[in-house]
């Protein structure tokens, strides 16, 4: 039998075209007749009404085909993103789901916004009309605050970004589904946490801020769309969500999904930038105005920064109250977040930060209510974690200081209290079917010497101070049974014994391809090397959900497996009945099917798989030669679970205390993955992800001058940290809680890298200064301002 | 808006001698740019702020040189680009403050394009070379449609962005002193590959343990890198004590006058110049 694969580090299935330059981006593709469109975005204001646009020394420009504006393209309004399809309508409306997105604009709702689009002979041609349209603005005022946004939602005749939304409140959790629009749940008695902490003997309250942070993703969003001769809407794009984009494409235009093929390219980068639709909207708009000549359009690196969507910043309020023992009792919570220009993700990160607060300990009592106001800024949307980033910056730093304060073991009280097998998870009612979460903080305890360097570390004096910090998260794998988690595959045998895996998987560098790969080899008992993954194309691909919620492997691997043991039990079938034998009496072993016990008598795999494809007629006996019909399996599979994973992290920083400069030079962060199909992507994982969590914790935020433009639209001024600002990382893939329904024992890891780096690094300043800094980025400026402020306090 | 990724139109001009630059700049005055590695004139051209007409010296031969002699000092070209005087062993040797400015200077590859006479030229109050250089000391040659001139570093920045070459010069030169001054240069960033919030230099002449002449320049914290004359004269004729440093820390901010900008704030910049200078003063005389 094929070695087993699984758990080997074998180079990824796609390694050497990316290494080498082959893999194909959007921005790469050239075809015959091709022109290239050019999005005319408002840049001098955050908020204004269009008065007047003026095409027509634009027009005149060599090159230039055809301008077209909001009178040119569909009226209708659109979401970027695909929750309509991920939750029954009314589950939608009563979430407040509403499309409030034009393709281009006549108000202007964030710098950025869309007003026309240029259709040229070449790119140079592009901008050089792009820059002679003349747009007359009548500036309005901007809003860049919660509290703005509310003051003028709560005017009489103030001004409302959409009517949908009174009070310009994009998002709130709605009363009938959660009372008191908190999420959480009552103690044993019916009391609220709000009730329960009268009986508390310690109780901490605090506010956080956590910052606007955008995915960088190395492909800016570039696109190719092409209305073809058989009328039919082409679209070349590395959305992560394939076939959700394709049929929001198709509503958007009203097509059928046989007139609209979404072709996936490969993914320079997704992270959440790509969860729905970016520019796709404004790419086939374009193609639709010249049929025949498809159009490339890409966006440019500062046109990245301002129209496509970041993470959704705010301030945290919470609330905690425990008994002196450490005994958790109630967690009150808020918060309340900048939504954008738009409504786009308007429910998710909100509710989602409380949902992962609400999967991690085991209160008696928990509510937390979370809001979202429209602001002039680039719309918020997916950025990897989805709110739990967020509330883990808060929450964790809030369990550490209770620690310190009631002089607990920081380590084993999250040992005690956090959830575990059969508590409830961040979803109501799903319950955790495996921990291990007390392996990962042993570990990583280890590994990092966290006890010898808590005591070497207890008394220091000089000008750089050592801290360490420790955080723990849980999170999720796919988001079934709040949101439709549905995989489809069809695994082809060709008549060589070859199999074609026909299934959507985004793979954005996570290594998807070569898992599925690994899955199916493993699953028929074949070499990695007789699979091959035919995926991105929609004609072909059956439908997939895409990639969010880190639900790859965990939601789309077993339609891998059910497709391949489909095509596996067939094949014993039929040599059952060529040899005369019963299936289960039958094995597989490098494509010999023999009965068990008698090795003589067998029936190669491949000979069944040829004669199944080329059955010819026996001359001399007019009979088929062996069992007709080609073999297929296929699973159209839906998720049963969110196997939640867990995760511990450790990091150590050195604090300049004349200077306030943090620098991280140590982290640990072990991982509850339950299985690792392909270590070396789990570890890669969890590295890239560590570098996006120390820049939210460090260094990364937008920020915006006086009228809501962008100060920092780029690399020069946007700050993530580079390789060599990089700590020394270690990785621990912990696999002693494989998920008993994870395929093959696997939880998620995507999004699993970032909470553990944020909340261990705040700790870690923490304990190396004594005071905590709740606003993040924890930049030099606010360490010092706090030292100067409170005075060191160790 | 301009595009970061295609260049707007522009005349590009390659003069093969510096007369032919001098000339060309002469007559195009403010309406041309003169581009030597060009890292910050292609960037200001993908940002709008770019000029009609781009001189080029890339055609000029002969002006990367870097070269030392013992008594006139360092003389580097306007071509020799940041890697190559980061390299050189008497720039490591003589002068250290320059030689950090240079080799922590942007990315591996714009130290590879850009040159040191281009950093000064910029006149960015951020610019480390100038601020490495103010601390030596030194001169730039301008060539003018009359001829050439030396410009003293300490008269060369007038204000923001503006110094004392006119439009119709050529900055071909700059040189160094040859000086046995002890010199360091630091300076403070988000990342790693950035900008300077802060940046600092001195260069200290010694006699036994008191300093004879001092030299002390800051950037990032006014419109120009600016020397930091009271600081100067508390060191001049002192030991390097805890005392001196203790009113170094506390006179720095008292000479600058620093701005909130996306980099950093002022009250920070004001918070940390201090100990900033006094760390390089510790870092120069190798303490």
């Amino acid at each position: 039998m094929a070695e087993s694969v699984i758990g080997k580090r074998i180079p990824k299935v796609d390694s050497r075209e990316k290494v080498t330059g082959q893999a194909v981006y959007a921005g790469d593709m050239r075809m015959p007749g091709m022109y290239y469109g050019k999005v005319v975005r408002c840049w001098e204001h955050a908020h204004a009404k269009v008065k007047k646009l003026d095409f027509s020394a634009a027009l005149k420009v060599p090159g230039v085909v055809k301008i077209i504006g909001p009178d040119d393209v569909t009226k209708k309004p659109y979401n970027t993103t695909v929750m309509k399809l991920l939750v029954p309508e009314i589950f939608g409306e009563v979430f407040g789901e509403i499309a409030d997105l034009n393709i281009f604009n006549r108000v202007v709702k964030h710098q950025g916004d869309a007003i026309c689009g240029v259709i040229a002979r070449t790119e140079e041609a592009a901008e050089r009309a792009a820059a002679k349209i003349k747009v007359t603005y009548e500036p309005l005022p901007v809003y860049m605050t919660v509290e703005a946004s509310k003051a003028e939602g709560k005017k009489k005749n103030g001004y409302l970004f959409t009517p949908l939304k009174p009070g310009n409140l994009a998002f709130d959790l709605p009363e009938s589904f959660f009372p008191g629009k908190r999420y959480g749940w009552n103690d044993k008695d019916g009391k609220t946490a709000e009730q329960l902490f009268s009986k508390c003997d310690y109780i901490i309250e605090d506010t956080f801020y956590v910052p606007k942070q955008k995915q960088c993703q190395m492909e800016n969003h570039s696109y190719v769309a092409h209305y073809d001769e058989r009328n039919r809407l082409n679209i070349w794009t590395s959305t992560q969500m394939p076939k959700p984009v394709q049929v929001l494409i198709a509503e958007l235009f009203e097509l059928p999904l046989t007139r609209v093929r979404l072709t996936q390219t490969t993914v320079g980068g997704g992270f959440g930038v790509r969860l729905g639709m970016i520019g796709e909207p404004h790419a086939c708009a374009m193609a639709m105005a010249v049929p025949g000549h498809p159009v490339r359009m890409e966006f440019l690196r500062e046109e990245d920064w301002v129209a496509s969507e970041t993470r959704y910043p705010g301030h945290i309020w919470l609330k905690m109250g425990f008994k002196k023992d450490g005994t958790p009792v109630a967690v009150d919570a808020m918060y309340s977040a900048r939504k954008g220009g738009y409504y786009t993700h308007g429910s998710g990160p909100p509710f989602c930060a409380a949902a992962f607060l609400h999967g991690m300990y085991k209160w008696q009592a928990l509510g937390m209510q979370t809001e979202g106001y429209f602001t002039n800024e680039v719309p918020t949307g997916a950025y990897r974690g989805y709110g739990n980033p967020q509330i883990t910056f808060a929450a964790e730093q809030m369990i550490t200081k209770m620690c310190n304060e009631l002089g607990l073991d920081e380590i084993e009280w999250r040992k005690k209290w956090h959830k575990s097998i059969g508590d409830e998870t961040w979803l109501k009612g799903v319950t955790f079917a495996s921990d291990g979460l007390n392996d990962c903080l042993d570990v990583a305890a280890k590994e990092f010497g966290w006890y010898e360097k808590k005591k070497k570390y207890a008394k220091q004096t000089g000008v750089k101070r050592r801290g360490i910090g420790l955080a723990v998260m849980q999170h999720t794998s796919g988001a079934f049974p709040m949101l439709l988690e549905h995989s489809v595959c069809t695994a082809k045998l060709n008549e060589d014994c070859t199999v074609e895996l026909i299934q959507q998987i985004s793979d954005l560098g996570t290594g998807g391809h070569t898992v599925i790969t690994q899955m199916a080899a493993e699953t028929l008992g074949f070499p990695m090397e007789d699979i091959h993954l035919k995926s991105g194309d929609s004609d072909m691909c059956g439908f997939d959900i895409g990639a969010h919620a880190s639900r790859t492997i965990y939601c789309a691997g077993p339609a891998t497996i059910e497709a391949c043991e489909s095509v596996k039990k067939q094949l014993l079938e039929r040599a059952a009945q060529l040899l005369e034998a019963n299936v289960a009496d039958l094995e597989m072993k490098d494509k010999i099917i023999s009965v068990k016990g008698n090795p003589q008598k067998s029936i190669s795999a491949v000979k069944i798989a040829k004669e199944g494809v080329y059955n010819y007629i026996d001359a001399a006996t007019g009979k088929t030669i062996g069992i007709p019909g080609q073999i297929q399996g296929y699973s159209s599979f839906f998720a049963k679970h969110c196997s939640p994973p867990y995760g511990a992290c450790m990091s150590e920083v050195e604090v300049d205390i004349e200077t306030g400069e943090v620098k991280v030079l140590n982290l640990v962060n072990g991982h509850d993955i339950g299985k690792a199909i392909h270590p070396p992507s789990v570890e890669g994982q969890l590295e890239g992800g560590a570098q996006q969590g120390l820049g939210f914790v460090l260094t990364e935020e937008y920020a915006y001058d006086s009228k809501g433009r962008v100060l920092n639209n780029d690399f020069t001024d946007y700050k993530m940290l580079g390789p060599s600002d990089m700590p020394k990382a270690k990785i621990i893939l912990v696999e002693t809680a494989p998920d008993p329904i994870g395929p093959m024992g696997v939880k998620s890891c995507g999004e699993s890298a970032l909470m553990g780096p944020i909340g261990s690094v705040a700790n870690a300043v923490y304990d190396a200064i004594g005071i905590q800094i709740k606003e993040a980025p924890i930049t030099p400026e606010k360490v010092l301002k706090a030292i100067k402020e409170q005075g060191l306090r160790k | 808006m301009a595009s970061s990724r295609i260049l707007p139109e522009f005349e590009l001009l390659l003069p093969q001698n510096i007369k032919e630059a001098v000339s060309a700049l002469g007559k195009l005055k403010s309406k041309a740019s003169v581009m030597a590695g060009g890292t910050d004139v292609v960037i200001s051209c993908t940002k709008g702020f770019g000029s009609p007409n781009v001189i080029s010296l890339a055609e000029i031969p002969g002006l990367d040189y870097v070269v030392y002699d013992s008594k006139k000092g360092l003389r580097i070209g306007a071509m020799a680009t940041l890697q190559q005087v980061a390299d050189n062993a008497d720039v490591k040797k003589r002068y250290p403050a320059l030689q950090r400015a240079c080799a922590i200077n942007g990315t591996p590859q714009t130290r590879n394009m850009g040159t040191v006479v281009g950093n000064i030229m910029r006149a960015s109050p951020s610019g480390d070379c100038i601020c490495a250089v103010l601390a030596i000391g030194g001169k730039i040659v301008l060539q003018g449609p009359k001829g050439k001139r030396e410009v003293n570093i300490d008269d060369f920045y007038l204000k923001y962005r503006e110094t004392a070459c006119k439009a119709d010069e050529l900055a071909i030169e700059i040189k160094l002193p040859a000086i046995s001054a002890k010199n360091a240069f630091a300076r403070m960033t988000r990342t790693t590959l950035d900008l300077s919030k802060v940046n600092v230099a001195c260069s200290l002449v010694m006699s036994g343990k008191t300093v004879k002449e001092a030299r002390v320049a800051v950037g990032a914290v006014a419109p120009t890198t600016i020397r930091l004359k009271k600081v100067e004269a508390i060191l001049k004729g002192s030991q390097i004590t805890d005392e001196v440093l203790q009113k170094v820390v506390a006179t720095v901010p008292t000479e600058i006058k620093p701005i909130d900008d996306v980099r950093s704030t002022a009250e920070y910049r004001r918070d940390v110049a201090g100990v900033m200078v006094k760390r390089i003063i510790l870092e120069a005389l190798g303490k």
